[in-house]
C-alpha cells in the first residue's frame, strides 16, 4: 500500500503544479496588463476560429474511433488532401477575378472538390488498409495507420512538391466587422459560422437518419448491430465518408484562415484534433465539437494568458506544450472526457 | 479474362502512381546495367510481370500485361497534349522521354504497350514453369539487382583491393556501374551457386528432424550475424556508420521490446528518454560553456542511464492508470513535451537551446580514442550484446512473466497478487535505460547534440521495427533494425521517397504478416489462435483460446 | 541471443583495423606528405566530392550550389591536369546526422581529393572534422556560422575553409542599417529554433545594442508554426520600430501574412534573411511581399567579380532557368579555389599517374589568392575566405515568376 501513496502524491503534485502555473501565469498577465481590450477580444476570436476547425476534425476522429476503435491517424493527412484539391480550384478562380466577384459560387466550388477529394481518399484508405483489420486485435492497425500517414504525406510531396503553397486570399475576406466596438477579420466570421452549420448538420445527420442511427448501434455494439440485420460494411464505409466530408471542409478552411498548404500540414493538427475528441468524450459527437473549441481557445490565449505571466521567455515556442499538457491532463484525470464517455467500456 | 483486365488495371493503376510521384523517374536515374537497363525501366517491367503472373496463364498473362501498360500511356498521351507539370511537378520532359524511350508519343505508346504485353507473358510463364527453374532464376535475378543498384557501395568495399580481385572487380565494374557481361557473369555464378548449395541444403534438411529445424535457423542466424559483425572491419567506415545506426535502433528496440512486447505498455515517447540519455552525455562531458563537468565518457554514460531509468519512472508514475490506445497517445504527448522543452529558449541556459551542445569528446580507453565510425560500431554491440543479454534473462524470469500477465489481462494480473505499480515502474524504467545508454553512444558519435535529433519519429520508427521484426523477439529485433533503418540509409539518395517505401512496406506487412518477419513462438500462437476460433465457428469441439 | 563470439576477438579485430583509419605520413610516387598522398591513375577521374541539402523544403539551396560547381566544372574544360573531373554529391538533408553520414561516405572513400559543401552550417559542424581526420579538406559554399572560421575553433577544422562570409559579419551590417539608415530605436527578433536563425539574430541583437539601440525582447517560433497572431499581438503590444526575423521560408511567409493584419503593427517595418532568397518565398507570402525587405550580401553586378554576369548566363543556358537561390557564385568560387589547388600542387610521373599530398593541399587552398566571381577570394588562416559586403534587397512584384536576384527583388541599400 505505501507504493500507491507514492503515486497519488505524484499525481497530486500534477494536478497542484498545473493549476498553480494556470493561476500564477494568468494573475502576473492581468497585473501587467500590456494587452489591451481588443487585443484580448482578438485572440478569443482567433481562438474559436481555429477551435471551429479542429472541432470538424476531431468529428472524424470520433467517429471513426466510435465504430472502428481505430484512431485513425491518417484522418489529419486526409484534412491535407482537401485543403491540397481546394488550393487547385481556388488559385484560377482567384487569378481569373471569379472569386472576388462571385463569393457564394466560388467557394462552393472549392468546397465541392474539396470534399470530392477528401471523402474518396478516406473511403479508399479504409477499403484497402483498414478493412482487413476489422476483426484483429493488437497493434497492426495501428501501425497499418500510421504508415497510410506516411504513404499519403510523401505522395503529395512527391506530387506537388515540398514548396509551401499559398491560398488566395480574396478582398471579401480580408474585410472586417465591427462587433461589440471590435473589429473581426471576416474570414473568421465565415469560418466559424460555417463550421457551425455543417456540424449541426452532421449532428441531424447522425440522430435523425436511418443510416446515423445504425452508426451509433454500431459505435454501441458492433456484434449486437449485425445481428440485428445492419450491414456494418456499408456503415463503416459511410462513416468515413463523414469524417472524410469534415476533414476536407476543415482542409479548406484551415488554408483560407493561415493561407497555406503544404504537405506536412495535417498531421499536427490531427493529433491536435485527437486530444480535442478525447477531450470532449470519445464516441460524443457534441463532446467533439465541445473539445475542439476549448482546445482553439486554450491554444491561442495559453501561451499569452499562463505562460507571459511568469515570465518565460519567448513563449509561443512553448504553445504545443499547453495543448499536449491539456491532452495529458484530461487522458490522465478523465479519460472519459467532459461529457462523458457514451460507448462501453474502453479497450483496455 | 475480365479477371486479367482488372489486375492488369489495379498494376497499371500503381505504375501511374508511381510516375506522378516522381519516383519512377529517380529510380530511372539509377542503372542496374550500364546504357542497358535502368532501375526505373525493371520497375516497369516487374510490375508488367506481376501483372501477368497473378493472372496465371501465358494469354491471361498477356493481356493483364499489356493492360498493366494501357494507364501509363494514356498518361503519356495525356502529358504530350496538356501541360500538366504545372499541376503535377513529377510530370517532366525527362519522364515523357523514359516513358517513350525517346521515341516520340507513337512509337513510346506502342514500345509501353508491346513490352507490357511481352513481360506479362514472361509472368504468366515464370508462375507456371517448373518449381526448378523458378528457384534458380530468382536468386541470380536478384543478385544482378543487388550488385547494380549497390554498385558504389561495392566499388567503394573493393576499392582497397588490387591483384586478382582488383582484376575482377574491374571487369564486373565500370567508373559508371555494372557492365553487362558483368551482369551476365554474376547472373550465371550465383543462379548455379544457389543451385548447388540449395540442393545441399535440402538433403541436409530432410535429415534433420523437425524440432531440430529451430536450432539449425539458430545456427544460421548465427553465422551470418557474424558475418555482419566483422563486415565493417572489412567494408569501411560507411558501412561501420551505417551498421551502428541499425545497432543503437536495435538497443532502443530491445528497450521498446520490454515495454510494448512483454507488458503491453504502448509508449510512444520513447524518444524522451533518448534524448535524456544524450543531453545527460553531452552536459557531462561536452568540452563547452553549457557543460556542468568535465567527465571522461565512461563515467558519464552510467549516470546517463541512471537519469534515463529516473526520467522513465517518472514518466510512468502519472500514465499508470491509463490504458491501451490512451496510452499511447499520453506518451506521445510526454515525448513531444520533452522535445518542445529541449528546443525552447526557456530551457536555453541549461540545455544550449537550438545550438545545441557541441564539442562532446569521443570515448578514449587508455591512449587508444574510439574515433571512426567502425570503433563505435564495436562500442554499441557490446552494449546490444549486454542489453541482449539483460532481455533475455528478463523474459525468462518470474519478473517477465508477470509482464506478459499484465499485458494480457490486467485486472487478472493484479488479482493473482502482481504489484501493477512496481511491474509497470520496473517496465518503463528499464526500457528506459537501454534508450538511455543508446543516446548516450549517440551523442558521443554525432560529437554534438542538436533538438532537431529528437523527433517524434524516432519512436515511431522504434515502435515500427519490432513490429515489422515481431514483437516479443529478439532475433525480430534485428531483423526488423536492418530492413527499416539499413536499407533507408543505404538508399539514401531517394531522399525523401524513402518514407513513402517506408509507409508502403508497413502497410503491406501488417496486412501479410502482421506477427512480424521472425516472431516468437508465443506470439504466433497467440494471433493465429484468433484466427482458429474464427475458423472453427459455433462446433461443439471448439477449443477456447484467447481473445486477446 | 545464441551467438558465439569471444569478446577478446572483436577488440583485437577492431582495434587492428581502426587504426589504419586515420591519415598519416606517407610517401608515394614523386610525393611526399606528411597527412597521406593520393594516386589517381592514368585516365581515371579526379573524384571531387561534395555534400548539399538535397530534399526536402530547401532543396534549391543545395541545388543552386551544385549548378554553380558543374558550370565551373566545364570552364574549366571538365578536366585538370588531364584527368576529368567526377563530382560525387551527397543530400545531408541540413541536419546533423545528415552531415555525419556525407561526410562518413566521402571520407570512406580514399580517393575523394577535395569536398565542396554543405548548405548548413548544421551539417558542417560533424562533416568537416570528419573529412579532416581523412586528411580531406572541406570548401562550405554556403555555412555561416561564425564559430565554424573564429580564431578560437578547434584543430578537428583545420581543414576547413569556406567562400562565404560568416554571420557575425551579416549581423553587424544588418544592425548597422536598421539603426543608422532607417533610423529604428527599438527592435523585436524572432528566430526559429534553428542554429542558423538563432546564431543570426542574437549577433545582430548584439550589434544592435552597442550601437545605442533597445532590443524589446528576442521572440521565438518552431519553424512549422502557422499561427502568428498571438506572437504578433504580443510584439505590437511592445510597439517597437522593427521586427527582424531571419527564419526560413515557411515561417517567414505567415508572419509577414498576419503582419498586415495585425492591429498596432501597421507601421512597423519587417526585415528578413538570407534564406529567403527564392521564388518559392514569393509564393508563400503571396501579396504581402512587395515591399519586404532581407539583409543579404551585395549580388549586384557591381560588387560582384566581372565575371557574374556572364556565369549567370550560362546558368539559364544550362538549367533552363535563373539562379534559384542566393549561393551558386560562392559554390562557384569554391570549385575554383579546390581546382586551382589541384593544380598547384598536382605531380604527374612519367607515366601519367596523377599524385596529390594532402597536406600540400590544405596549404594551398589556404594559400591562393584570386578574383572570384562572388568577390575576392583570399583565405584567413582559419579558413575564412570570401570578402563580405553587405546590403539590402526589397522585393518589387508578388509574381513568383518575377523572381530575378537585382530585380525581384532589387537592391535599395547601400
Amino acid at each position: 500500500m505505501a507504493r500507491f501513496n507514492a503515486v497519488d502524491v505524484v499525481l497530486w503534485g500534477l494536478r497542484i503544479g498545473v493549476v498553480a502555473v494556470v493561476v500564477v501565469g494568468t494573475i502576473g498577465t492581468l497585473l501587467h496588463n500590456r494587452y489591451t481590450a481588443a487585443q484580448w477580444f482578438d485572440f478569443v476570436v482567433f481562438g474559436l476560429t481555429i477551435g471551429s476547425i479542429y472541432a470538424q476534425i476531431a468529428l472524424g476522429y470520433t467517429m471513426v474511433y466510435g465504430v472502428l476503435r481505430l484512431i485513425n491517424f491518417a484522418h489529419g493527412d486526409i484534412v491535407m488532401t482537401g485543403a491540397f484539391a481546394g488550393y487547385f480550384v481556388a488559385t484560377p478562380l482567384d487569378r481569373s477575378g471569379f472569386l472576388n466577384s462571385h463569393p457564394v459560387l466560388g467557394m462552393s466550388a472549392i468546397l465541392a472538390v474539396a470534399i470530392v477529394t477528401s471523402t474518396s481518399i478516406a473511403v479508399l484508405t479504409e477499403r484497402i488498409a483498414y478493412r482487413p483489420f476489422r476483426r484483429v486485435v493488437g497493434l497492426a492497425p495501428l501501425i497499418c495507420a500510421i504508415g497510410v500517414s506516411f504513404f499519403l504525406e510523401q505522395t503529395f510531396r512527391g506530387m506537388f512538391g515540398s514548396a509551401v503553397k499559398s491560398y488566395p486570399s480574396p478582398d471579401w475576406q480580408r474585410a472586417t466587422f465591427q462587433l461589440l466596438g471590435f473589429n473581426v477579420p471576416r474570414v473568421d466570421v465565415l469560418v466559424i459560422g460555417l463550421a457551425l452549420v455543417f456540424m449541426a448538420g452532421l449532428y441531424l445527420i447522425v440522430q435523425r437518419t436511418r443510416m446515423g442511427t445504425a452508426m451509433r448501434a454500431v459505435a454501441e455494439d458492433g456484434e449486437a448491430a449485425a445481428l440485428m440485420g445492419i450491414d456494418v460494411n456499408k456503415v463503416v464505409v459511410f462513416t468515413f465518408v463523414l469524417g472524410g466530408t469534415m476533414a476536407g471542409i476543415a482542409g479548406v478552411f484551415y488554408a483560407f484562415v493561415y493561407k497555406q498548404v503544404y504537405f506536412f500540414m495535417g498531421f499536427t493538427p490531427g493529433i491536435k484534433a485527437f486530444g480535442a475528441a478525447v477531450l470532449g468524450g470519445i464516441g460524443n459527437i457534441p463532446g467533439a465539437m465541445l473539445g475542439g473549441f476549448f482546445l482553439g481557445m486554450v491554444e491561442s490565449v495559453g501561451p499569452t494568458l499562463f505562460l507571459d505571466g511568469i515570465g518565460i521567455p519567448a513563449p509561443y515556442q512553448l504553445r504545443d506544450l499547453i495543448a499536449f499538457t491539456l491532452l495529458i491532463m484530461v487522458l490522465i484525470f478523465r479519460p472519459q472526457g467532459l461529457l462523458g464517455e457514451r460507448m462501453a467500456r474502453k479497450r483496455a | 479474362m475480365r479477371r486479367a483486365i482488372l489486375i492488369g488495371l489495379a498494376f497499371g493503376a500503381g505504375a501511374v502512381h508511381l510516375a506522378v510521384v516522381g519516383v519512377l523517374l529517380m529510380l530511372h536515374q539509377r542503372m542496374i546495367i550500364v546504357d542497358t537497363l535502368t532501375l526505373g525501366q525493371a520497375v516497369l517491367l516487374l510490375i508488367a510481370g506481376g501483372a501477368g503472373a497473378m493472372a496465371g496463364r501465358p494469354l491471361t498473362g498477356l493481356i493483364a500485361g499489356a493492360t498493366a501498360a494501357v494507364p501509363i500511356a494514356v498518361l503519356t498521351a495525356v502529358m504530350s497534349v496538356v501541360p500538366l507539370q504545372s499541376i503535377f511537378i513529377a510530370l517532366s520532359p525527362d519522364l515523357f522521354g523514359m516513358l517513350t524511350l525517346g521515341q516520340g508519343l507513337a512509337a513510346g505508346i506502342g514500345i509501353l504497350i508491346g513490352g507490357g504485353a511481352i513481360a506479362g507473358m514472361l509472368g504468366a510463364g515464370w508462375r507456371i514453369s517448373p518449381f526448378v527453374v523458378r528457384r534458380a532464376i530468382g536468386p541470380g535475378a536478384i543478385a544482378v539487382l543487388i550488385a547494380g543498384v549497390f554498385q558504389e557501395l561495392i566499388q567503394l568495399m573493393l576499392q582497397q583491393y588490387e591483384g586478382p580481385v582488383g582484376e575482377f572487380r574491374d571487369f564486373l565494374y565500370t567508373w559508371e556501374g555494372l557492365s553487362p557481361q558483368g551482369g551476365i557473369t554474376i547472373f550465371i555464378i550465383v543462379a548455379i551457386a544457389s543451385e548447388v548449395l540449395g540442393s545441399i541444403l535440402r538433403r541436409r534438411a530432410a535429415r534433420i528432424a523437425a524440432h531440430d529445424h529451430r536450432r539449425e535457423r539458430m545456427v544460421w542466424a548465427g553465422f551470418a550475424l557474424l558475418a555482419l559483425v566483422l563486415l565493417p572491419a572489412v567494408a569501411g567506415s560507411y558501412v561501420g556508420q551505417v551498421l551502428m545506426l541499425v545497432g543503437l535502433y536495435i538497443l532502443m528496440g530491445m528497450g521498446l521490446n520490454l515495454e510494448v512486447g512483454l507488458a503491453g505498455l504502448l509508449d510512444l515517447g520513447f524518444v524522451a528518454f533518448f534524448a535524456v540519455g544524450a543531453y545527460t552525455t553531452a552536459l557531462l562531458t561536452a568540452d563547452s560553456s553549457h557543460a556542468l563537468a568535465h567527465l571522461s565518457y565512461w563515467e558519464a554514460m552510467p549516470i546517463a542511464v541512471a537519469l534515463s531509468i529516473m526520467v522513465g519512472v517518472l514518466f510512468g508514475l502519472p500514465v499508470l492508470g491509463v490504458r491501451g490506445d490512451y496510452l499511447a497517445v499520453a506518451t506521445m504527448g510526454l515525448g513531444e513535451i520533452v522535445r518542445v522543452i529541449v528546443q525552447s529558449d526557456f530551457a536555453a541556459p541549461l540545455l544550449g537551446g537550438a545550438q545545441g551542445i557541441l564539442q562532446i569528446p569521443k570515448p578514449r580507453l587508455g591512449n587508444f580514442v574510439l574515433g571512426n565510425p567502425v570503433s563505435l560500431f564495436y562500442l554499441t554491440l557490446v552494449a546490444s550484446a549486454v542489453a541482449a543479454f539483460v532481455a533475455w534473462r528478463l523474459e525468462n524470469s518470474r519478473l517477465g512473466r508477470a509482464w506478459m500477465a499484465l499485458r494480457d489481462d490486467e485486472d487478472v494480473a493484479q488479482a493473482l497478487g502482481i504489484n501493477l505499480v512496481r511491474s509497470k515502474l520496473l517496465a518503463y524504467g528499464l526500457g528506459a535505460a537501454f534508450a538511455g545508454l543508446a543516446g548516450s553512444i549517440f551523442a558521443t558519435m554525432l560529437t554534438s547534440v542538436y533538438p532537431s535529433s529528437f523527433q517524434l519519429l524516432i519512436s515511431i520508427n522504434v515502435l515500427a521495427l519490432i513490429i515489422v521484426g515481431g514483437m516479443g523477439s529478439l532475433p525480430g529485433v534485428v531483423l526488423g533494425s536492418i530492413a527499416l533503418i539499413g536499407l533507408p540509409e543505404l538508399l539514401r539518395e531517394f531522399g525523401e521517397y524513402r518514407y513513402l517505401f517506408y509507409g508502403a512496406v508497413l502497410i503491406v506487412m501488417m496486412r501479410l504478416r502482421p506477427e512480424g518477419l521472425w516472431p516468437s513462438d508465443v506470439r504466433q500462437r497467440e494471433l493465429h489462435a484468433a484466427d482458429e476460433t474464427l475458423a472453427l465457428d459455433a462446433g461443439a469441439d471448439a477449443v477456447p483460446a484467447q481473445t486477446r | 541471443m545464441y551467438r558465439r563470439l569471444s569478446g577478446p576477438m572483436i577488440l583485437a579485430a577492431a582495434a587492428l583495423l581502426s587504426i589504419a583509419y586515420t591519415a598519416s605520413a606517407a610517401t608515394v610516387g614523386p610525393v611526399t606528405d606528411d597527412l597521406g598522398v593520393i594516386r589517381i591513375a592514368k585516365g581515371a577521374p579526379i573524384q571531387i566530392g561534395a555534400y548539399w541539402v538535397l530534399s526536402g523544403a530547401d532543396t534549391a539551396l543545395g541545388l543552386d550550389e551544385k549548378r554553380g560547381v558543374e558550370i565551373a566544372f566545364k570552364d574549366v574544360g571538365g578536366k585538370v591536369l588531364g584527368h576529368p573531373l567526377k563530382l560525387n554529391a551527397e543530400d545531408d538533408g541540413c541536419n546533423a546526422e545528415g552531415g555525419q553520414t556525407a561526410a562518413t561516405k566521402l571520407a570512406a572513400n580514399p580517393q575523394t581529393a577535395i569536398v565542396l559543401g554543405p548548405a548548413c552550417s548544421s551539417a558542417a559542424t560533424p562533416g568537416a572534422p570528419i573529412l579532416w581526420q581523412q586528411g580531406v579538406v572541406d570548401i562550405c559554399t554556403a555555412c555561416t556560422a561564425p564559430a565554424l572560421t573564429a580564431a578560437t575553433r578547434k584543430p578537428e577544422y583545420a581543414g576547413f575553409a569556406r567562400t562565404v562570409f560568416s554571420d557575425s559579419e551579416q549581423g553587424k551590417a544588418d544592425a548597422t542599417y536598421v539603426h543608422n539608415v532607417l533610423k529604428a530605436q527599438s527592435v523585436v527578433t524572432v528566430h526559429d529554433g534553428s542554429p542558423y536563425a538563432q546564431q543570426l539574430q542574437q549577433v545582430m541583437a548584439d550589434n544592435f545594442k552597442q550601437l545605442g539601440g533597445k532590443v524589446l525582447s528576442q521572440e521565438a517560433i518552431a519553424p512549422t508554426d502557422v499561427d502568428m497572431h498571438p506572437l504578433l499581438t504580443r510584439i505590437a503590444s511592445e510597439k517597437p520600430d522593427l521586427i527582424y526575423f531571419p527564419v526560413f521560408t515557411a515561417a517567414a511567409a505567415q508572419i509577414l501574412r498576419q503582419a498586415k493584419e495585425t492591429p498596432g503593427l501597421e507601421h512597423t517595418k519587417l526585415m528578413g534573411g538570407g534564406s529567403l532568397l527564392s521564388a518559392d518565398f514569393i509564393e508563400a507570402a503571396g501579396p504581402s511581399v512587395v515591399g519586404f525587405i532581407i539583409g543579404y550580401p551585395d549580388l549586384s553586378p557591381e560588387a560582384m567579380g566581372k565575371n557574374y554576369p556572364k556565369f549567370v548566363e550560362d546558368y539559364k543556358k544550362d538549367y533552363g532557368e535563373a539562379p534559384i537561390s542566393g549561393y551558386h557564385a560562392n559554390a562557384y568560387d569554391g570549385a575554383m579555389l579546390a581546382i586551382k589547388a589541384i593544380e598547384k600542387v598536382g605531380k604527374t610521373d612519367k607515366d601519367g599517374n596523377l599524385y596529390i599530398g594532402r597536406k600540400a593541399l590544405r596549404d594551398a587552398v589556404f594559400d591562393i589568392k584570386f578574383e572570384g566571381i562572388s568577390g575576392p577570394i583570399a583565405c584567413d588562416p582559419y579558413g575564412e575566405c570570401s570578402q563580405f559586403k553587405p546590403s539590402v534587397l526589397e522585393f518589387t512584384s508578388a509574381d513568383p515568376k518575377t523572381f530575378g536576384i537585382g530585380k525581384n527583388p532589387k537592391k535599395i541599400w547601400p
